[in-house]
This record gives C-alpha cells, structure tokens and sequence, in this order.
C-alpha cells in the first residue's frame, strides 16, 4: 500500500506548460483536450497578473486530477468506473464508464474530460506510451498519475520534464519522502482545502 | 365521427416527432455527444434539465392521485386515474432523457452488473424503477372492471411515500455535490419536491381541461376549481422555498455565492430566473389566488401552462448556473473538449474556456421536442385504452353511476 501524491512548487513554476505537451504526448491526449493545465490564478489574460502596479503579483497553478482522499467522483460514479486504487490513485474504467458525466459534475477542480467525439489527432497517429489505453467516443478521462510509469517505478511525466523542477512525486504514507518532507517543512497546501476532498497534490506558496 | 380523424392524424404528428428523434439520436450515437451544445465546463444540459422536470411532472401527477385514497379525498378519485397515467408517462420519460444523456447507452447494462451504492445516482435508478412498478400496478389495479379497493388503498400507501422519495432522490444527485456551491443545498430536496407538486398538478389540470374538450371523459368543473386552488397553494410553497434559498446564498456575502447570483440575477442565467419568477409564481399566483378566477377554465388553463413554462426555466437555471462558473479561477481555464478543424490549424483561440457557456443545438431540441412528443402520444393512446373505452363499457352496462356521479 501506498499514497501516491505530488508537491507542486508555484515558487519554482514558470508557466512554460512543459507538463502540458508532455502528459498529452505520453497519455495520448487527442485534441481538445487536456489532463493538465496551467492557469494564470485569478487572471482573465494568459500569463496575467493580478493587482495594482506595481503591487502586482503572478502565480502559475499547474492543475490536473487532484487525486483526492475523498475523492467525490468515486463516491458519484454510479457503476464503479472511478475508483481508488491500491497505489492511492484515482483511476477510471475506460471499459466500465457509462458516459453519464456524474462524475464532472462531482469533481471541484474541473479535472475530467468527457470524449465528446472521435478523437483527432495532430499529428494524425496514436502517439505516446503505448501502455496507455486507448479511449473511446463517450467516456470520461483524466489524469491517471502516469499509471503506466508509476506502475514500473518511473515518476510521472509531467515531473520528469519539469524544467523548473517545481514538481516532486512520492508516497505521502512514507514520512521519509522527499514529498512528505516538503509539505511538512514548507507549509504545503491543498486545492480548495475547504471542500473537504484531502487531495493528494499539494502546493507550496 | 370527425373525432377520429383528429386522434389519427395527432397520433400520426406525434409519432412522426418521436421518429424524428430516433434519428437525431441515431446520428448522436455515430458522432458522440459533441453534437450537442455540452461541453467539459457545462457537462450537462437540456437533457438532464428536462430529466429532473419529468421526475417533476410525474411525481406530482402521482402524488394528487394516490392522496385521493391515503387522505381519502373522495373528489379527487375520478381524476385519480388520469393522474396515474401521466405519472406513468412521464417516468418514462424521464428515464428516456437519461438514456439519450449518458455517452455510452450500449454499457448502461453496467448498472445492474456492478450496483455502486455509494452514489445519488445509483439510488436514482433503483427509485425509478421501483417507482414505475408501483406505477404500473397502480394502473392495473385501477383499469379492472371492478376496482378492488382494498389492493388500491395498500399500493396508494406505497406509491405516495415513492413519489416523494424518487424526487427527493433526484434533487439529492444536485444537492449532494458539494463542488457545485449553488446545488449544495439542504433545501434541495424539498425545493424538488415543492415544484414537482406545482408542475405535475398544472399538468394534470391541463390533461383535465384537453380531456373535457375532446373527449367523453369530462371533469366536473367543482374539481378543476379546487385543483387550482391546490395548485395556487403549492405555487406559494415553491416560492418560499426559492426565496428561501436564494436568501441564504446571498445574506453571508460569500464571494463564490455572490458570483452564482449574480449570474442568475443578471447574468447568462437571469431571463430563466426572471421567466420562473414572472411566469411560474408571481402571474399565477396572482390569478389563482381569487376564488372566482379559479372557477374560470380558460384562466386556469392558462395558469397552469405558465406554471409549467416557469418550473422548466426553474430546472434549468438550478442545473446550470452553478456549472457556468468554475471554482479556481485563472487563464485559460479548461480545454472546451471539441477539436474545431476549419480554424486557424496554428492557433486553437476557442480550445480553452474560463468561463462556461451553454447552448442546445438543434439535434438536443429535435431529440426533446420527439420525446416529448412520444409522451403525448403515449399519454394519448393509454388514455383512449382505459379512460374512454372503460367508459363505454360502463356506460353500456349501465353503470354510469360510478364515473357519472361526480358530474
């Protein structure tokens, strides 16, 4: 057993959306579609800063599935598609989602995204791991963690690539990860704590 | 008769709608549901909006009709049948518009194979389903020649508690969901149900008056009265509640409730809330309120129908305000989940939205107006199958008493 979970460093993020390309080359992202994001925070412009000059102020937040302890998806997803598995990872089904978006509805961070069509690619192939599953029109996706490179001891790719190095992958249960430490030593938070999901990234302001 | 020319060619219409939309779900079923106006920020819309209004309209039908027996109501008994059948109708319906909603209808057999009872959902499916059951069985019970009363007055018993229950169910998948701050309502339920009552019984009313009007099954015009005088009642509930509500969003001066307000009061959302206001209680209210206004057909005819054109903007701005706005905001936002080929093939400016945004296309109008449709024609059909020709029957065997008396 084990939590599988991320510190994020919004110090060291310098919105270069790196993560971006890459967890949509290794999981086969088609287009329109995104497991992960990188939004300028309370900003209506790309790369926007918030506040008056010159007190203004610019943070990057990398989002993708939260992997929450409770998780609401799990809990909404009425055949059992979405659950937590062993690792502590929220997975989904690919075979057993209905397409009922219940779960879309349920997640606070907006991290699912529904096949609303056959996928288009560009270039025109199926590119990336080719561990990963490929989906089908009419269910839901999302950010898996890397499952198919976590399973093998890998970190995720997001993290590998991460120029800035703002990201650390580890196990939360182990008080001994470099992940376990940062949150401990560096006051790490979550998402939308209030909501009460416990998500398993955390962020350091 | 002329009569019969009419009824074929409304069935005809009808069917042909329904028709209309089997095909704009076949087309949906081959291209996905990109086809509609859903998006990844807006993930539901009219179908599920009007999924709620008919666990609405059917609730509400069966709640009049099985009180007639529980609270022994004699009046209410000779529009007891009436009422169960259009509660049984728009079960269906409701049931139908979560098929054409869900992505992969073909898997929906996982529902029975792996049950997840965790989920408000999940609960959902087996409330209908038993709620359908009793709705059949109250049909069937009510349809014999001779009506056992006493089967009647034990399935009444159930089926009043399902009938609330399956719209509490319904109300619970909203207001469960706590990452959606305009559902996450206690209230919810009884909202729910308060404007099932108000829906279902100017629906009712509605069938009553069209009953009168082309068929032999005549209402007394005493019950309409006080139909509508139930129906002014609940019109007064709903509006507690909505006030209510909306009191309790606004008064803490929350930023994120703040914002869902707003929207509903003059943002994307506002003409549904203002339509639900204007046309669902304030107009209504205002002429049912009035005895004698009551006891006017076309005032009450009109009543009811704009109490069920404001309960449906109600389904809606409850379901979409709340998804319009997302909880972390920031540039870009999310990826809308469309890939729009004939842009730009280096910039995607449409790809990524901050904001929701929503609008039926025509395949999800075709698709509601048929299944509505097909309501009617069902509602149609079963109506000429056990209230007219029961009728005659009766009527033959000179036993007019019993449907007669009430006149």
């Amino acid at each position: 057993m084990a939590r599988l979970g991320m510190v994020i460093d919004l110090k060291r993020c310098i919105g270069c959306n790196t993560c971006v390309i890459a967890c949509k080359m290794q999981n086969n992202v088609p287009m329109g579609m995104s497991w992960t994001r990188v939004i300028s925070e309370g900003s209506e412009e790309l790369d926007g800063a918030v506040g008056e000059y010159p007190f203004l102020n610019k943070t990057y937040i990398p989002i993708a599935c939260q992997h929450c302890e409770n998780a609401p998806c799990v809990k909404a997803c009425p055949v059992g598609a979405t659950s937590k598995d062993d690792k502590g990872r929220v997975v989904v089904d690919y075979d057993r989602c209905i397409g009922c978006r219940y779960c879309m509805a349920a997640c606070p961070y907006n991290a699912r995204m529904f096949n609303w069509q056959k996928a288009t690619r560009v270039p025109d192939f199926n590119y990336g791991d080719q561990a990963v599953p490929l989906r089908k029109v009419g269910i839901v996706e999302k950010c898996t963690m890397c499952k198919e490179r976590t399973d093998l001891g890998l970190e995720p790719l997001c993290v590998e690539v991460c120029p800035a190095k703002a990201r650390t992958f580890g196990d939360l249960d182990d008080p001994n990860s470099e992940v376990s430490r940062l949150i401990r030593e560096q006051n790490a938070e979550q998402l939308l704590k209030e909501k009460g999901t416990r998500p398993q990234i955390y962020y350091i302001r | 008769m002329s009569n019969q020319g009419s009824y074929k060619l409304w069935l005809g219409a009808t069917a042909l709608l329904a028709l209309l939309a089997l095909g704009a779900w076949i087309y949906q079923l081959t291209n996905g549901l990109g086809v509609t106006g859903m998006n990844n920020v807006v993930s539901w819309g009219l179908y599920i909006t009007l999924f709620m209004f008919f666990v609405g309209l059917s609730a509400g039908g069966l709640i009049v009709s099985s009180s007639a027996t529980i609270f022994n109501i004699p009046a209410f008994k000779a529009i007891a049948k009436p009422g169960v059948i259009l509660s049984t109708v728009s079960i269906i319906l409701a049931a139908l518009f979560i098929v054409v909603d869900v992505g992969s209808p073909a898997r929906l057999y996982n529902l029975l194979l792996h049950p997840q009872l965790n989920s408000p959902l999940m609960w959902d499916v087996i409330v209908i389903l038993i709620y359908l059951v009793i709705n059949i069985i109250y049909l069937y019970l009510m349809t014999r020649p001779v009506p056992d009363e006493k089967k009647l007055k034990i399935v009444s018993r159930f089926a009043f508690p399902t009938a609330i229950l399956v719209h509490s169910v319904t109300a619970w998948i909203f207001g469960l969901i706590i990452a959606r701050e305009g559902w996450h309502s206690a209230l919810m339920a009884p909202i729910f149900v308060a404007s099932a009552l108000t829906s279902g019984l100017a629906l009712l009313i509605i069938s009553l008056l069209l009953l009168n009007r082309y068929t032999q099954f005549k209402t007394d015009q005493k019950l309409i009265t006080s139909c509508a005088g139930l129906l002014a009642t609940c019109i007064a509930i709903d509006a507690f509640f909505v006030f209510s509500e909306v009191l309790t969003l606004f008064y803490p001066g929350r930023e994120s409730t703040l914002h869902i307000l707003s929207i509903m009061f003059s943002g994307s959302t506002a003409f549904l809330f203002w339509l639900e206001i204007i046309l669902g209680i304030v107009l209504p209210f205002t002429i049912l309120v009035f005895y004698r206004n009551r006891e006017k057909t076309g005032l009450v005819a009109v009543s009811a129908i704009l109490v069920i054109i404001g309960v449906f903007c109600k389904r809606a701005w409850l379901l979409l305000t709340s998804f319009l706005q997302l909880n972390i905001s920031g540039s870009p936002g999310v990826m809308f989940g469309r890939h729009l080929p004939y842009v730009d093939s280096a910039v995607f400016p449409n790809s990524w939205v901050a904001q929701g945004s929503y609008l039926p296309t025509i395949v999800e109008i075709v698709i509601a107006v048929g299944l509505v449709s097909f309501g009617m024609f069902l509602f149609t059909v079963f109506a000429r199958k056990m209230l007219l020709k029961q009728l005659i029957t009766s009527k033959v065997a000179g036993q007019d008493q019993s449907l007669a008396s009430e006149h």
